[in-house]
């Protein structure tokens, strides 16, 4: 079988699962974002506990390997009793993982709107969280976007690390080919073409919102 | 309506306020100057707790203002700022700068709050600019629309943290027309500036600090007419060519 008839005949299985990377890509990404903005707003929280917990998060989720997180929750909470399925097991580690990161973006984006902002804000007597709301965090965002995209790209990337826990995503797929073609060089390198235009497709999303936030403000 | 007495105040071991005391009545302009590091700033933000204090008390309308969230938010609605650098918000349009706060903190429609948005930068001369950012804007107007945007939550008073030392020389007037008519109107204002001709021309007292201290709080004619302190007399002496 010559390459070109190998690969379109792989080509259903690799859009599949290249469907699958999307799906846990863009689920971890929804809830990622959600936790990040969480976290991120409990670091700045006046409060003693909350940036104290909000540090503990990211450090261990910052300092310990992805793939040894996705084990722990897959094969090793079903010790407690909690047996998650590889999907949500997945996309619980991912957002877990990716949130962290997020929710450092979005913490040095806020501290990188001046204080005279919030001071400006307070002075009219606007609350904390309305701050942050309506002033803050809509500059912080504009300031985030760059770094946040970085984050998003990997976490697409990242995904292939739940092929370890028997989801068929894009890399699984390919492997589950390569098993039954013993051809592993055409159909890698597929699997990095699509995982390529998957992360130029975001990151031209990201120069589109980039250019969005800062023609409001000129 | 504003009292401070005796706020002290400490950022470590170096004391920036010490016992400042002073009452300013309803309509009152108040001209607050000294050399830089003084505490005239960090003095006038303890009026509207933007600063902590550790010592003595602050009351503006027989209300404490000390650590209580609520009092202070409903404080600050009553009681508008106007900043050195403008602080406009620079995402929002200039209208839309002029009625968050309108809408969020005193609960008005948005109708309402543009309809008042409008008539304030009609006042300051910038109506045409409504739809404008912030960064579209010279110094002077966004001042003049910080000025305009602290109106919109009808203070009882305004305090002014060196309105002008960040605009060009050439636009220092503009906004300090502004002051005037205001002053002349009758609100009750507390300015940190150097601009002795403003205080010349509207102010009702000065008061003169150094080294966190109120040196002189006095009636301006007295001020400027004879100081008591010799550091008031050297600061004029500088600032007056």
């Amino acid at each position: 079988m010559n390459t070109v008839e190998l690969l379109s005949m792989s080509a259903p299985r690799l859009a599949m699962g290249a469907l699958i990377t999307v799906k846990f890509a863009v689920a971890a990404m929804v809830f990622g974002l959600l936790l990040g903005a969480v976290v991120a707003v409990m670091s700045i929280s006046t409060d003693r506990l909350l940036p104290a917990c909000a540090r503990a998060y990211v450090s261990v989720m910052r300092g310990t390997p992805l793939l040894v997180q996705m084990f722990v929750v897959y094969y090793g909470l079903p010790d407690l009793g909690i047996s998650l399925d590889p999907t949500s097991a997945g996309i619980l580690t991912l957002t877990l993982n990716a949130g962290a990161y997020l929710s450092e973006s979005m913490r040095g984006a806020i501290l990188g709107v001046g204080r005279g902002q919030w001071s400006a804000a307070h002075s009219l007597g606007l609350s904390h969280y309305q701050t942050l709301r309506y002033v803050v965090g809509p500059q912080a965002l504009r300031l985030a976007v760059p770094s946040l995209g970085n984050t998003l790209i990997s976490l697409v990337k990242d995904t292939s690390l739940v092929s370890v826990i028997t989801v068929t995503e894009l890399l699984r797929s390919s492997q589950e080919i390569i098993a039954a073609t013993y051809q592993p060089l055409p159909l890698y390198i597929a699997a990095a073409l699509i995982y390529w235009v998957l992360s130029t497709v975001l990151s031209a999303v990201q120069h589109h919102v980039e250019g969005r936030l800062t023609l409001q403000t000129r | 309506m504003i009292k401070l007495n005796k706020v002290s105040k400490w950022y470590g071991n170096f004391q920036v306020l010490s016992d400042c005391s002073t009452e300013i009545q309803k309509g009152e302009v108040v001209v607050v100057c000294g050399p830089s590091g003084s505490g005239k700033s960090t003095l006038i933000k303890t009026i509207n707790g933007l600063e902590a204090y550790q010592q003595g008390e602050v009351h503006v309308d027989g209300v404490h203002v000390g650590h209580s969230h609520k009092e202070l938010a409903a404080l600050r609605a009553r009681l508008s700022m106007v900043f050195q650098h403008f602080e406009l918000f620079p995402h929002l349009s200039i209208l839309d700068n002029l009625t968050l706060a309108q809408i969020k903190v005193l609960g008005r429609n948005r109708a309402d709050a543009e309809a008042k948005g409008l008539k304030l930068l009609a006042r300051v001369g910038l109506k045409e600019q409504a739809a404008k950012y912030p960064g579209q804007l010279s110094g002077g107007q966004q001042q003049r629309v910080a000025i305009a945007r602290a109106l919109s939550m009808d203070p009882k008073a305004i305090l002014f943290d060196e309105p002008t030392s960040a605009l060009d020389p050439e636009m220092v007037n503009e906004v300090l027309d502004v002051m005037v008519e205001l002053a002349k109107e009758g609100m009750t204002m507390v300015c940190v500036t150097h601009e002795m001709g403003f205080a010349r021309k509207v102010a009702s007292r000065v008061i003169f600090m150094d080294k966190g201290n109120i040196v002189e709080d006095r009636r301006k004619e007295d001020f400027f007419n004879s100081p008591h302190s010799e550091r008031a007399k050297d600061f004029l002496a500088k600032i007056i060519h």
